[in-house]
């Protein structure tokens, strides 16, 4: 399968901070990749290079072909982006707002208006694509956001943490959109740092973390990463840093983090190691106050790659 | 083409910001009208105009054969009823006194002037008095007074006769002529013709009596009035639309930060055609309100600016010059929070220093220190425009100034511009 994305060790540094190093990854033409990681790992930096928004300090990314520094133009031309913030003029109406930035992608008249009236339908908005965009839902918004980035029927889609700070429902109806794009034959190129997105959605997942890439693969073969091992999540009722000491030195932990007052654990086999984490708990003179067992997953990945959980 | 796809999108969003429209349009002719009201264009289509007063007349006056058949009273009805006087007051004879302050008690008048009887003889006899009664209406306040001044130098002129009748009686006594009352008489009515004629030669066939409120003297007011409102406007329009220009060249900052400036980059659109779109707009939204104040200016003030070509030449300047420096003041600028810092002071203070000689009373190019010193601004130079269109200037005398203006402008657009493109390089 031909590669619609090429990234060769790509580097790019803000003042004395060393925000993507040395990153390489490709992405098939067709597929859904997703780059996982929580904040500040690299990913909008990443996909900033690849929009062209950004030079990076050393190293390529080839987009069907086209250096994004070299070429930009060409890049830009087969890409559509979805910025992670809404970017629209909220005093102009739906349609006024694809007008616009269809001619942005080169379109004029009736390509325009037909083309137009396709990502209206496409996302929704026939009914009130008069309406000036400051008065429309924050799913609406999200709407019309990523149909921006469809008027000029993009070979690659872009997509910065889209579902960021939106309602389930809004959420599901664009990780639906996603996969309909993807199977109309668009490549997707997907950020976030929700696991459960990046599962469902993706042929194949590049982890990042700290400005690295740590782990690529499919989602089988990262989940492989951590083997056999259990992930426990443990609530308590005193400050989590209470009981990290004592769990991470319990006989079949290795890795222990804790955040929003839960503890996340990756133990050998969850039946032996529970009572022995109740003992401990006991003498920290701390009380377990939920316990969840989960089979292996991308956060499990995480957390054994980096000894933090993804929301760290 | 996108250049322009990209100023049709900000002008039309620049339409539909109120904020704009307010303080772009809005303020600028609303000063100017205060300013206009508050020095009395109130009422008037085409100028400073009094209203007219209704005045009752009596005259109890008989004059009398003893005086030649000459009756003071008679000459001061016939004074107040003259073609002159048609603009200030309007007469209307009545009965008696008691009829008169009738008339103004309903308020059908403003005043009654009650001439009373014996007015010849006072006017003409020595060592005589006599009282003519103005009864006026007490919620009236212009109108009353000009009926007084009038009535005041009528008494005036009847005092300079009695004046030069004692001065004659006494040259005549240390040449030691006898005065008896025919004499006297003879004196007093020749000083009357003798004032009336001359009255009639300076005024060019107008009683002297009606200099105050001559034709000439409301042209003059009115030409006074004009000038200051379009002074007043021009400083006005130069001093909003610098405003306007920092405004319209805010929008690349709030994009930057609404994100729209970053799509726009990930378009295959080039940064040239972005940032020139961006400073088209802010150039046409300029030239749009300058074109507006200046239209609704001449339509409801009147104001003559001069010759279109050089109108054209000072209002290209100002637009110029006013979005080169907005362009590079955004430029300086890391985010819209700052921006208060150029309106509150920057703007402010540069436009209060190019509008110190229109603030001064003082014609821009007029030449004076003040005049000079609001030249260190940009606005200073673009007040002086419109001050030198305002004195009948031509396209070749406002010239220099619009070489000045355009100058200062490329010189401030290319800096903006310069670090605005590394900006976002």
């Amino acid at each position: 399968m031909e590669k619609a994305i090429e990234v060769r060790d790509l580097h790019k540094r803000f003042g004395d901070t060393h925000a993507v190093q040395g990153v390489t990854f490709d992405v098939r033409q067709g597929e859904i990749f997703s780059l996982l990681g929580p904040n500040g790992a690299g990913k909008t930096t990443t996909i900033s290079i690849l929009s062209c928004l950004l030079q990076p300090n050393d190293g390529d990314a080839f987009v069907l072909g086209h250096s994004v520094v070299r070429e930009p133009m060409a890049v830009k031309a087969a890409i559509g982006v979805v910025p992670q913030e809404l970017a629209l003029y909220e005093d102009l109406s739906a349609r006024e707002n694809l007008d616009f930035w269809g001619k942005m992608y080169g379109l004029r008249g009736p390509a325009l208006r037909q083309r137009v009236d396709e990502v209206l339908a496409l996302i929704g908005l026939v009914d009130r694509q008069k309406g000036a965009v400051r008065k429309f839902s924050g799913g609406m918004k999200r709407r019309l956001n990523i149909g921006i980035a469809l008027l000029n029927r993009p070979q690659i889609l872009i997509l910065d943490e889209p579902t960021v700070g939106i309602d389930p429902q809004s959420r599901r109806s664009i990780l639906d959109s996603v996969k309909d794009f993807n199977r109309q034959g668009t490549t997707v190129l997907y950020t976030t740092h929700y696991m459960e997105e990046a599962q469902e959605l993706s042929a194949h997942i590049a982890i990042m973390d700290q400005g690295k890439l740590i782990a690529l693969g499919t989602h089988e073969e990262l989940v492989h990463i951590v083997g056999e091992l259990d992930r426990l999540q443990l609530a308590v009722n005193v400050p989590a840093e209470a009981v990290l000491e004592p769990w991470q030195a319990t006989e079949g932990v290795h890795k222990v983090s804790a955040a929003d007052g839960v503890v996340t654990l990756l133990v050998d086999d969850s039946n032996q190691v529970l009572p022995k984490l109740f003992e401990a708990a006991t003498r920290a003179k701390a009380r377990i106050t939920s316990v969840d067992i989960q089979e292996p997953n991308l956060e499990a990945v995480f957390l054994h790659l980096t000894g933090r959980a993804l929301r760290d | 083409m996108k250049l322009f796809d990209i100023a049709f999108k900000e002008i039309l969003r620049s339409l539909r910001n109120a904020f704009f429209l307010f303080f772009g349009l809005g303020v600028p002719l609303l000063a100017t009208v205060i300013f206009y009201f508050a020095f009395g264009g109130a009422g008037s289509g085409d100028g400073f105009e009094l209203p007219v007063t209704q005045v009752q007349v009596v005259n109890l006056d008989q004059g009398g054969s003893a005086y030649g058949g000459f009756s003071a009273g008679q000459i001061l009805v016939d004074f107040l009823r003259s073609e002159e006087m048609a603009d200030l007051v309007q007469v209307t004879e009545a009965a008696d006194p008691a009829a008169a302050r009738a008339a103004v008690d309903r308020q059908e008048a403003g005043v009654a002037v009650i001439i009373p009887a014996g007015l010849t003889e006072v006017a003409f006899g020595p060592g005589k008095e006599a009282t003519i009664e103005l009864y006026q209406d007490p919620t009236l306040t212009l109108g009353p007074s000009i009926v007084k001044a009038i009535v005041s130098q009528f008494v005036d002129g009847f005092a300079g006769s009695k004046i030069a009748l004692e001065v004659a009686t006494e040259q005549l006594a240390a040449y030691n002529v006898p005065v008896d009352d025919d004499l006297r008489q003879q004196i007093a009515l020749a000083y009357g013709q003798w004032a009336q004629e001359l009255g009639a030669s300076q005024q060019g066939g107008s009683n002297a009596l009606f200099q105050l409120r001559a034709p000439a003297g409301e042209e003059a007011g009115n030409e006074g009035l004009l000038q200051m409102v379009a002074l007043i406007m021009a400083g006005m329009m130069v001093f909003y639309a610098f405003y306007t220009a920092v405004a319209s060249s805010m929008t690349i900052l709030q994009e930057h930060e609404a994100g729209t400036l970053a799509r726009l980059f990930t378009t295959p659109t080039s940064q040239g055609a972005i940032l020139g779109g961006k400073f088209l707009a802010s150039g046409v939204t300029v030239a749009l309100q300058v074109a507006v104040l200046l239209t609704f200016s001449h339509l409801v003030f009147g104001i003559d600016w001069g010759e279109p070509a050089a109108i054209a030449l000072v209002a290209l300047g100002t637009v110029v010059v006013a979005t080169g420096l907005g362009i590079l003041l955004n430029s300086l600028l890391k985010n819209t929070r700052q921006a208060g810092i150029v309106y509150g002071g920057v703007l402010t203070v540069m436009g209060i220093g190019g509008m110190v000689g229109v603030f001064s009373g003082q014609m821009p190019g007029s030449g004076s220190g003040v005049d000079l010193a609001s030249l260190v601004t940009p606005q200073g130079w673009a007040v002086r425009g419109y001050g030198l269109l305002l004195q009948g200037m031509g396209p070749l005398e406002v010239l220099p100034t619009t070489a000045v203006l355009l100058g200062l402008g490329v010189v401030f657009f290319v800096v903006g511009v310069w670090r605005f493109n590394r900006r976002f390089a």
